[in-house]
Formats: structure tokens, sequence, C-alpha cells
């Protein structure tokens, strides 16, 4: 966000998003009945002040980023553009995670997402992903650093985590 | 006063029992380990374990969140002083003068400073607790809902309107931190409230999925889209202990700290950011050493902060435990930890669960002596965890996040929802919106609803319920201060 330009359009974006997530909570509102009964007001009031306030945001940050940007804005730390492709990577990571938890096991998959993570993180350092060997040792520390997790959280404290087989080590 | 060092004494005897100390001696290590670590703070981690809830008993697992509370804080302080990159906000002005007393190779007293007056702050902190907290829940009693209400409005307004430099982004974030709470069952009259349908969603967003969420994996996100090529330097250990000079120039500078830091503490006024300053310009007023100040470093600018610091950490722990009101993030996490035993808190806290109360200030006498000894000869070991590369730090991070999320709920769903929060977390760094007030607008959010729609009930509808009582006044009165005096001041200072 080096350019004024696009800080302009980035603050205007999130404020627009405050304001979209205000109309859904108001649409959501509608949906919840009053019934105040002693108190006077019921179970929609705070939907309902929530999601006006939120707008109000919205249209006031849309409106601070139209004349001049944010106020006492500090300037975000790190790159002044994104790094795209270290990102995907690392939410592939999350994502695979997250789809294949149940039939992996909690070991697996969690090593799975630190291999696709690490890749992401390492492209982001300016280095290269690193060849199928890097891959593969990028899988063993994660499997590393999962196991033990994972014994320590469903043996010692009988914490629920899904396994691949029912022996309760993998 | 008598009563008091019985119930202290019990909470001892709870607390030094091994299995306790064990837990407390974990808390300490894995506090002290995280808070030295970029990318995670206390309140995450607490968050991440929150699924021990479910099996540990209750003040055990207090005493172990506790534990890394405080670990964190000493840890934080090491980061700040040797990488200048400070982790919470109550450390950043230590990373001011300490960094550059490491930078001309006084990091070893820097360091020591640092952890002497952490723990001289923190236990002159704990007797207060100890002292004041009973007294505060007997007054508590006498509060009814009209003023917990106000008191809750007063925590929301100052976390988000007072903190962050603007309050227009403040107020958004707080507000979003409303509706994520919103989202669930209602508590008094069990209205199914913005569930769209997803099962998932009736027993509400959980605290893990939202803390893990916005710091954890919004850190991790943040870092590999922004921050892959910033690099830090590490500066150069020497040997922990300081002169004879330098401990003259610490102690009052402790003591000062110690003083300016625990009052904030104990009031909605939230974190440790407002005194750790207040602490940094006192000592720079009253030092004879005015020309170290921002150049060669100076040892007050560390002394005084660090013992601010935890001593309005320490403090937090009274409105906590007295009324169940959190000031800082971490304090909203144990909130949430101890909903998660069904446990209520409150004034009815000292009475209902004194065992558990007196176990957890008994055990900050405790850490506090544990993370001396593990911070000053030890300090070496930690800062090998430096050395551990950011990509696979991170992505370790990733793996704890899932243990916490989904050892919550056992649910998958949760992940996606946690990786959703993840990229909310790194749109507000990007804007420079703060986090803080989301946790805790989400964690109180329900909590003050209940508490004003019940104040409602007892006036029958009528506001006026608001300002009949003395109490209730006085606390409209502050809160309309604290909104407006720092206005005045900044227009005061424009003419």
């Amino acid at each position: 966000m080096s350019d004024n330009s696009t800080t302009t359009t980035g603050q205007t974006l999130v404020g627009i998003g405050a304001l979209l997530i205000g109309a859904v909570m108001a649409w959501g509102a509608t949906f919840i009945p009053s019934d105040a009964g002693y108190a006077g007001v019921g179970p929609n009031a705070l939907p309902w002040l929530v999601s006006v306030v939120l707008m109000v945001c919205g249209g006031w940050l849309v409106w601070e980023a139209r004349s001049g940007g944010y106020r006492e804005m500090e300037a975000p730390s790190g790159a002044a553009s994104g790094d795209w492709h270290a990102v995907a990577w690392v939410i592939a990571g999350v994502v695979a995670n997250a789809a294949l938890i149940t039939t992996l096991g909690f070991i697996l998959a969690c090593a799975l997402c630190f291999a696709l993570a690490v890749r992401g993180l390492r492209i982001a350092e300016g280095k290269a992903g690193g060849d199928a060997k890097r891959a593969v040792l990028d899988l063993a520390t994660g499997i590393c650093i999962s196991a033990p997790v994972f014994w320590l959280f469903t043996k010692l404290l009988a914490i629920n985590l899904p396994g691949l087989t029912t022996s309760g080590w993998l | 006063m008598a009563d008091l060092w019985t119930q202290l004494l019990g909470g001892f005897a709870t607390a030094g029992t091994p299995i306790n100390l064990l837990w407390a001696f974990l808390g300490c290590v894995i506090g002290t380990a995280i808070g030295v670590l970029p990318g995670l703070g206390p309140a995450v981690t607490v968050a991440m374990l929150l699924p021990i809830t479910s099996q540990v008993e209750p003040t055990a697992s207090m005493i172990f969140f506790a534990g890394i509370y405080y670990g964190a804080m000493y840890g934080g302080s090491t980061t700040s002083i040797l990488l200048n990159t400070p982790g919470e906000t109550g450390t950043m002005v230590t990373a001011m003068e300490g960094f550059k007393m490491a930078r001309h190779g006084r990091a070893g007293a820097a360091l020591a400073t640092a952890a002497i007056g952490s723990f001289v702050a923190g236990s002159i902190a704990t007797v207060l607790v100890t002292l004041f907290a009973p007294i505060v829940a007997d007054f508590a009693v006498t509060l009814g809902p009209p003023e917990y209400f106000l008191l809750m409005l007063l925590a929301f307004t100052t976390v988000s309107a007072v903190l962050g430099k603007s309050t227009l982004r403040g107020m958004t974030a707080l507000f979003i931190g409303l509706a994520l709470g919103l989202i669930g069952l209602d508590q008094i009259t069990g209205q199914v409230r913005y569930t769209g349908g997803v099962p998932e969603f009736m027993d509400g967003i959980e605290t893990v999925l939202v803390a893990v969420g916005l710091f954890a994996v919004g850190e991790t996100l943040y870092m590999a889209l922004y921050e892959g090529r910033s690099t830090t330097d590490l500066n150069k250990m020497g040997s922990v202990h300081m002169t004879k000079q330098e401990w003259k120039r610490s102690i009052p500078a402790w003591l000062r700290g110690t003083v300016i830091g625990f009052p904030f503490g104990t009031i909605p006024a939230g974190g440790s950011e407002i005194p750790t300053f207040l602490s940094y310009a006192t000592e720079r007023k009253l030092s004879k050493h005015q020309q170290e100040f921002g150049t060669t470093g100076a040892i007050e600018g560390v002394a005084g902060p660090e013992a601010a610091n935890n001593a309005a950490v320490t403090a937090t722990l009274v409105p906590l435990l007295t009324l169940g009101i959190p000031t800082s993030v971490t304090a909203a996490i144990l909130l949430s930890a101890l909903q998660n035993y069904g446990i209520q808190a409150g004034p009815q806290l000292f009475t209902t669960s004194s065992t558990l109360v007196w176990a957890l200030i008994a055990s900050l006498y405790i850490g506090n002596v544990m993370l001396l000894v593990l911070n000053l000869p030890l300090v070496g070991l930690w800062v090998k965890l430096l050395k551990i590369p950011r990509p696979q730090l991170y992505a370790g991070i990733l793996i704890f996040a899932t243990v916490g999320v989904y050892g919550m709920r056992q649910s998958a769903f949760d992940l996606v929802v946690m990786l959703a929060l993840g990229l909310l977390g790194v749109v507000m760094r990007r804007f420079d919106f703060p986090t803080a007030p989301v946790v805790v607008g989400m964690i109180l959010g329900p909590l003050a609803e209940a508490q004003g729609r019940n104040a409602l009930s007892i006036g029958s509808g009528h506001w006026s319920v608001f300002v009949e009582r003395p109490l209730s006044i006085g606390l409209l009165v502050v809160l309309a201060a604290v909104l407006l005096l720092p206005r005045v001041w900044k227009l005061m200072q424009r003419r």
C-alpha cells in the first residue's frame, strides 16, 4: 500500500466491509422477536444497536478514507504489497487440515498443514520453496511436532483428537 | 486480618501440593517460552489450552493459566531488550530504553533489572491483591445489575475508545466483537440469534476460536503476506548482573513503577499501556542521568516500566476475581476459562470458591519466585529459542492452533471459521484496528447485555434505573469523564 490511491481503495473497502456486516446484522435482527417482558428491551435490542453502530462506523470509515485517509493511522509494518503466492500456501495448509483432519487423523493432517505452511513462509522470506526432498523433510518435521502434541493431549490430558487408526497412537 | 491470614495459609496449602506446584512450574516455563518467542502471547496461549478445562480440575488449571500469564511478562521483556520486537503492548516501553542499553553492551544489566523489577513489583502487587481483593469483594456484593452494567460499559469504553489511537476504529472493533458475542442463544430468553441455521453456531462462538484465529492464525498469515523480508537482529548478551550503582538507580524506579502500575490494573481502564508510559515519563523526569535517555539507554527507563507492567498485570486480577470484569485480553480469556467450569466470577467467588481464589493468589507468590529463578540464571537458555527459524516457528503455531480449536469442540467446521477470523485479523492489523476490543467485546458483551436487561427489568422498563442510585450516577460521571477528558485535553493542547 505504498501509493495513495491503493490506500484509499483499501480503506474504503474495509469501511464498506463494516457497513455490510452491519447491514447483514440488521437483516438478521428482523428475524429475532422483540418479546420484551418487564425489561422493555428484548433479545433483539442489542442486535439492532450493534447493526446500527456498525453501519455508522462503516460509513464514517468510508468518509475518512475518501477524505485524506484514516485518522491517526500508524503505517503498517512490513512490505508495501502482499506476497499472495506465499500466503496461498499457508491458507492451503489450514484448509487441507480442516478438510482432512477427520479422515487422516490429527498427526498426519497437521503435518501436512505444517509442510504446506512452512513452504509458504519460506517463499515469503524470498527463498525457494524447496524440492521434493525438502517437502519430505518438512512433513517429517511436522510429524515430529504433531505426534508428541497428539500423545500429550490425548493420553495425558484425555482430550479428544481424531486419529487415523483406533489404536490411539496414530 | 487474622481471617485473611488463615485463608492465605490455606491457599498456600492448596497451591503447595506437588501436583499444583507442578502445574505452576509448567505454566511459568510455558509462559516464559511464549513470552520470548515472537508470534504468541499469553492470551492466545491460554486460549489454545482452554480445552484442558474439560479434564483438569479448576484450581490446577487456573494456577497453570496464571503461571502462563505471568511468565509471558518476564519472557516478553527479554525479547524486547534483545530483539526490539515487543510482543505485548506492555513491554513496548521496555524496548525503547532496554534495546538501547543492549546496543551499548549493557544487555545483562537491562535483563537483570527487568527480571528483578518484575519480581519486586509482582510480589508487592500480590500482597496488595491479597489485602484489597476481599475488601472489594465485600463491597461488590452491594452492587446491583445497573452498577454492573455501567461498570461493563466503562470497561468497553476504556478498552476501545481510550487505549487505541482512533476512537472510530476502536469502536468498530468493539462492535465486531459484540456482534460475534451475539451469535448463539440469548442468555435470558433462550432465543436463537444469528446462527444462520448452522448447528455449530448454536452454542455460540468459542473464545479459543476468536483468540486463536485473530492472533495466532492472523499473525501467521500476516507474516507470510507482508513480513517475510523484514529482518531483525539479535543483540549480544552480556553477563546478567548489576553493579552497585545500577541497583541504586533501579530500586526507587521499581517502587515508583509499582505504585503507578497497580491502580491502573484495578480499574477497568484496560491493560498496562498507560501505566508503563506514565512510569517511563516519570523516570525520565526524575532521573539524574538525562543524557542516557534515548541515547545509550537509561536503566531507570527499563526498571520503572517493567515494574509498572507487572504490577498492573497482577492488579487486573482484582476486578477479574471480585467483579468478574476483565480489563485485558488475557483476563478476558481467564474469565471464559472460569465460565467453562460454570464458575461465575464475581463477589460470590470469594465465598463459593474460596479455595480456588486463595490457591490462585498463593500460587502468584510461588510463581514469582519460580520465575525469578527461571529467568535470571537461565536467560541464556531462553534466548536460544529465538534461533528457531521463523517459517518452522509460525507453521508450528498452526499445529497448536489446531489443538486448541479442534480440541474444544471436535469440529472441523471450526477450523474454517478460524481461518476466516485469521483473515479478519490480517485486515485489522494492516489497517491499524486494535484487536483487544474484539475479544473483550465478545466475552463481556453477553454478560453486559444480561446485566443491562436485568437492570431494566428491575426498573420495570424505565431507563431511570441507571440514575436512581448514587453509585450508578457516580459511575456515569466517570464514564463521561473517560470519554470527554482526553478530547478536552487534546483541544487544550492544540491551543
